[in-house]
């Protein structure tokens, strides 16, 4: 029996052994082919973890040297990972050498194992290697304590392992690891991105932590750890579990090498895909942010906010808090609207009281300075307030489709007269300005295909103007009803911020569904409004407004002179018209002003600040503005050239230009 | 399975040969999701006997030999072994078996001397003397890069490679695929000279008929996943023959002579320029015996073993 029992266990011996020298043929195998890349692929990695080290201490502004690691950890050590995966095990899938050693006498899991103990233990090696140099560069302010380094370093293999699985299990998926890599990289950067997912909880991405991963010494970051070891820990059993599924079949079929039709068709897919992810996926998606100040005049539904800064500011706000809530309940009612956005106005005294700062991502938040206002300036900030509210309705689609007239017309004429009657100052100054636009440009009568081109033209105030005029007439012509249900058609239907939806949008033309409210065509109705608006000059007040508008129209130059210098001139003309505007010019009250801007290669709809302007009484066949300008040659400046006086509560714009510099 | 009645079968081999089988396959069957590949194979080989595999492409022989590696597993049926279970011993079983695979995937950036450095450590019956001396018998150069070897040269670095293991079966999937006439003649010459002095058992599959016309000393025939096959070569070839007559003669149904109680079956009949051919299928000692009398109009077509081959798969 004893015999038996040493004989066997002789036998075990040896078959321990045979194992043992079989696994060190293999790994000899693999060194021996991967030996000399994978020195280099170190000393490129050590080489440029050194490069970092010295250009981060000689930074004016040097961080922690172990934050070095972190970056390597996020930069470096995916790619070592990649490289290492790819010599590994995708090679061996690929080329079919795998088929040679799975018919060896071995285990079935033997090369699979060492495979992948010998990726995770040369990534480990190199990244314990790369804390070490950074311990050796950190600075006495690092303070690095044993302690210290077993946290640092427990983190960064944690992350290897995690990056080793992820390579080793997709590497086993042969030219669908592509795909899966660019899936994975799609993933990460929704959960880094997504503003509604908060990425600092999610385990490699909380692990790896800008802020904790070197500088937290003291609390280990478990549920990061285990949960980064976890992911790891399933993609090491995917990997496997893909060999053994079907007995390598899958693994089989999955590794066959890519031919043309497979580039083609994957390419076709990943285009394919991410035409159909950009015309699905709506990209508005930011959380709401609240005043946080005590000095804030609060109404709930709908939630208007009004921050007023100072005591003696708490009155106004309380007033303009109130008029925009009664004016906003009003807007829901008469138009069926489901919910209104939150509506923040932030009082700024600095500020001159027609400039407004304007944004509509987070509801519709407004920066204004209100503390001067007449009744006028009030309905233009009023206006403003029902722009961007009704804007949110469509999404801010209204303010880049063919119907951006709509909401302009109908924001002015729903605070002039939507809720009460209209102030008969503030009609005849915008007759006066809508007559003086069409008058100056009849093709601005086409509202639908020029809107842009007029409001370039003539600047926000004069083409708004002559949107609510269309708005007037349809009310004079139709009644009010009409009004609303046109705003209705345009303005309470959420536009989706894709593709889709706006071909959806889209199917009929806004031409169309004018003339479908309306009851008419649309270029019989502009003729009409057109009309009806000629026939206003007559009107007293609208005549007094119009005989303070200049008879002016102005030119433009842009030249070297004999030194080089580029400049910029303007000079003015009397223009020829019907209308009753003054013709002397000495006398005029107001100013004329030259503003110009650079156009930078994205900006569509324009609005010349006032940062670069030069004002100048105004003057007829003279050169009334000439300024050195300091744009290159090839830049695109808009100038315009704009009258300002007290007579109109906001500039007429005379003349504007697109210009290149030559 | 074809039956000749009087002829060998699988437990009449193995009373012939009355020893246990080297290999043994009991009502195999293997299947890929729905594609069924062996369908209760059977096949027994026995020591020392060249045993030809074979089957069209797509019949299951790779598959067979996978199985039979334990590269992959069977659904169901018994895979014996010399004498056990494949799957007792599958390490000790492959320490034995030398096997050389239809497409050589061996690391094309190793040397015959590094590759034999490397697989050695497999074997423990592995003869370097033998190894060098087949080298060079082979005419192989010890120093190259696989990599750069024709594909008659990895072949016969694969059988050198098997052979040099000591095997007491040697398994060959197709080693002559993508040879040219000359280097594939010169192949078979080698495995038939090597098994005889060593006495091994081979099992040689292909789809070739010369192939196994030059080696086999006995075949089994695979098809959809089924041996339809499993005996000597004479046997079949003799237990099949052809007739054919003008198309214009020929009246449906008839036959080529009065032997219709002697006749087994019909294997294949159709048109071929222009003559009526009928392949039937008899027991051997009737085609051996004089009894055939073939009626007027009638011819006797010689058959290749290839013809046989063909008649008898497109029978099953």
């Amino acid at each position: 029996m004893s015999l038996c029992r040493s004989k066997m266990s002789l036998l075990r011996l040896w078959q321990d052994r045979k194992d043992a020298m079989a696994a060190l043929a293999l790994l000899a195998k693999d060194f021996r082919e991967h030996w000399v890349s994978l020195l280099f692929l170190s000393l490129g990695c050590i080489t440029v973890f050194l490069l970092l080290l010295i250009q981060n201490k000689g930074a004016v502004y040097s961080m922690s040297s172990l934050e070095i690691v972190r970056y390597a950890l996020l930069y470096l050590m995916p790619v070592v990972s990649l490289i290492v995966g790819n010599r590994l095990i995708v090679n061996e899938y690929l080329s079919g050498t795998r088929l040679f050693v799975e018919a060896l006498p071995l285990g079935q899991s033997l090369p699979l194992i060492l495979k992948y103990l010998t990726g995770l233990g040369y990534l480990s090696v190199i990244a314990v290697l790369l804390i070490l140099l950074a311990v050796n560069s950190a600075s006495l302010a690092d303070e690095i304590t044993l302690a210290y380094l077993a946290l640092i370093t427990s983190k960064t293999l944690v992350m290897i392992w995690l990056y080793w699985s992820i390579v080793f299990c997709f590497s086993l998926c042969g030219y669908l690891r592509v795909m899966l890599y660019l899936l994975l990289v799609a993933m990460v950067a929704a959960f880094i991105f997504l503003p509604n997912v908060n990425a600092d909880l999610i385990p490699p991405i909380a692990l790896m932590d800008q802020q904790l991963f070197v500088f937290e010494r003291d609390v280990t970051p478990w549920i990061a750890i285990i949960g980064t070891s976890s992911l790891a820990m399933a993609f090491t059993i995917g990997g496997f579990v893909l060999v053994y599924v079907g007995e390598g079949s899958v693994i089989e079929r999955l590794s066959k090498p890519m031919t043309r039709r497979d580039f083609v068709a994957i390419s076709v897919l990943i285009a394919a895909g991410l035409a159909v992810w950009s015309a699905v996926i709506e990209k508005n998606s930011v959380a709401s942010v609240e005043f946080s100040s005590a000095q804030v005049v609060r109404m709930e539904d709908p939630a208007v906010s009004v921050l007023y800064l100072e005591e003696q500011y708490q009155a106004s706000a309380q007033d303009y808090a109130e008029r925009l809530s009664d004016s906003l309940v009003a807007l829901q009612a008469s138009l069926g609207l489901e919910a209104l956005p939150t509506v923040k106005l932030a009082l700024s005294p600095d500020r001159e009281k027609h400039d407004v700062d304007y944004a509509t991502s987070d509801g519709v938040f407004i920066s204004a300075n209100w503390l001067e206002h007449d009744t006028y300036d009030d309905a233009i900030l009023d206006s403003v307030v029902m722009h961007g509210v009704l804007s949110a309705q469509t999404s801010g689609r209204a303010m880049t489709e063919p119907y951006h007239w709509v909401l302009d017309g109908f924001t002015r004429w729903w605070v002039e007269q939507g809720a009460h009657d209209i102030n008969p100052r503030h009609e005849a100054e915008l007759l006066a300005r809508a007559i003086w636009a069409l008058d100056s440009e009849p093709s601005a009568q086409q509202l639908i295909s020029r809107w842009q081109m007029t409001a370039d033209r003539f600047a926000y105030p004069s083409a708004e103007a002559l949107a609510w005029s269309a708005m007037m007439f349809l009310e004079h012509e139709q009644g009010r009803g009409k009004v609303l249900a046109l705003a209705s058609e345009f303005l309470t239907r959420p536009v989706g911020h894709s593709i889709l939806s706006s071909f959806l949008d889209r199917r009929q033309s806004p031409a169309f569904r004018v003339g479908k409210i309306i009851g008419v065509p649309v270029g019989e109705f502009f003729r009409d409004w057109a009309v009806w608006l000629d026939l206003q000059k007559h009107d007293l007040l609208v005549s007094s407004f119009l005989q303070q508008i200049p008879s002016l129209q102005g030119r433009v130059t842009s030249e070297f002179d004999s030194t080089g210098v580029h400049r910029i001139s303007a000079s003015y003309e009397l223009m020829k018209s019907e209308l009753n505007y003054s013709e002397d010019i000495m006398r005029l009250t107001g100013i004329c002003s030259m503003k110009h801007n650079y156009i930078g290669p994205f900006d569509a709809e324009f609005e010349v600040s006032d940062d670069y302007e030069d004002t100048s009484f105004c003057q007829v066949e003279l050169p009334t503005h000439s300024v050195d300008s300091f744009y290159a040659q090839g830049d695109r400046v808009f100038i315009a050239l704009d009258y300002e006086s007290g007579g109109f509560h906001q500039p007429l714009r005379l003349h504007a230009e697109r210009l290149t510099i030559q | 399975m074809i039956d000749l009645t009087d002829s060998t079968s699988v437990e009449q081999v193995a009373r012939a040969y009355a020893v246990n089988p080297v290999l043994k396959l009991t009502g195999v069957h293997k299947s890929f999701g729905s594609l069924k590949v062996l369908d209760g194979l059977n096949i027994a080989v026995y020591p020392g006997e060249v045993f030809g595999f074979l089957g069209r492409n797509g019949a299951g022989k790779s598959t067979a030999i996978r199985l039979l590696m334990g590269i992959t597993q069977c659904d169901a049926g018994d895979i014996d072994v010399f004498g056990q279970p494949l799957k007792d011993d599958l390490i000790g079983i492959r320490q034995k078996i030398g096997y050389v695979a239809q497409d050589q995937n061996m690391y094309p950036w190793m040397t015959p001397r590094v590759l034999s450095k490397f697989v050695k450590n497999f074997y423990p019956a592995w003869d370097e003397k033998r190894y060098q001396q087949l080298i060079n018998d082979f005419e192989l150069p010890a120093k190259r890069r696989i990599g750069t070897f024709s594909g008659g040269m990895k072949a016969k670095l694969a059988l050198t490679l098997a052979l040099a293991t000591r095997p007491q079966l040697l398994i060959l999937d197709e080693p002559t695929a993508g040879m040219d006439p000359v280097a594939r003649r010169e192949f078979l010459d080698l495995v038939r000279e090597q098994t005889v002095n060593d006495g091994a058992t081979t099992f040689f599959s292909t789809h070739l008929i010369d192939e196994i016309e030059a080696i086999a000393d006995r075949i089994g025939i695979v098809e959809s996943g089924r041996a339809i096959y499993d005996g000597a070569l004479d046997p079949l070839r003799n237990s099949i023959n052809s007739w054919s007559v003008p198309k214009e003669l020929y009246v449906p149904g008839d036959l080529p002579g009065e032997f219709a109680r002697n006749r087994l079956r019909i294997l294949k009949e159709g048109e071929r320029q222009g003559r009526w051919v009928v392949t039937l299928q008899f027991s051997e000692r009737v085609l051996a015996s004089s009894e055939i009398v073939v009626n007027e109009g009638w011819r006797n077509e010689p058959m290749s073993l290839e013809d046989v081959f063909i008649a008898v798969v497109a029978r099953s």
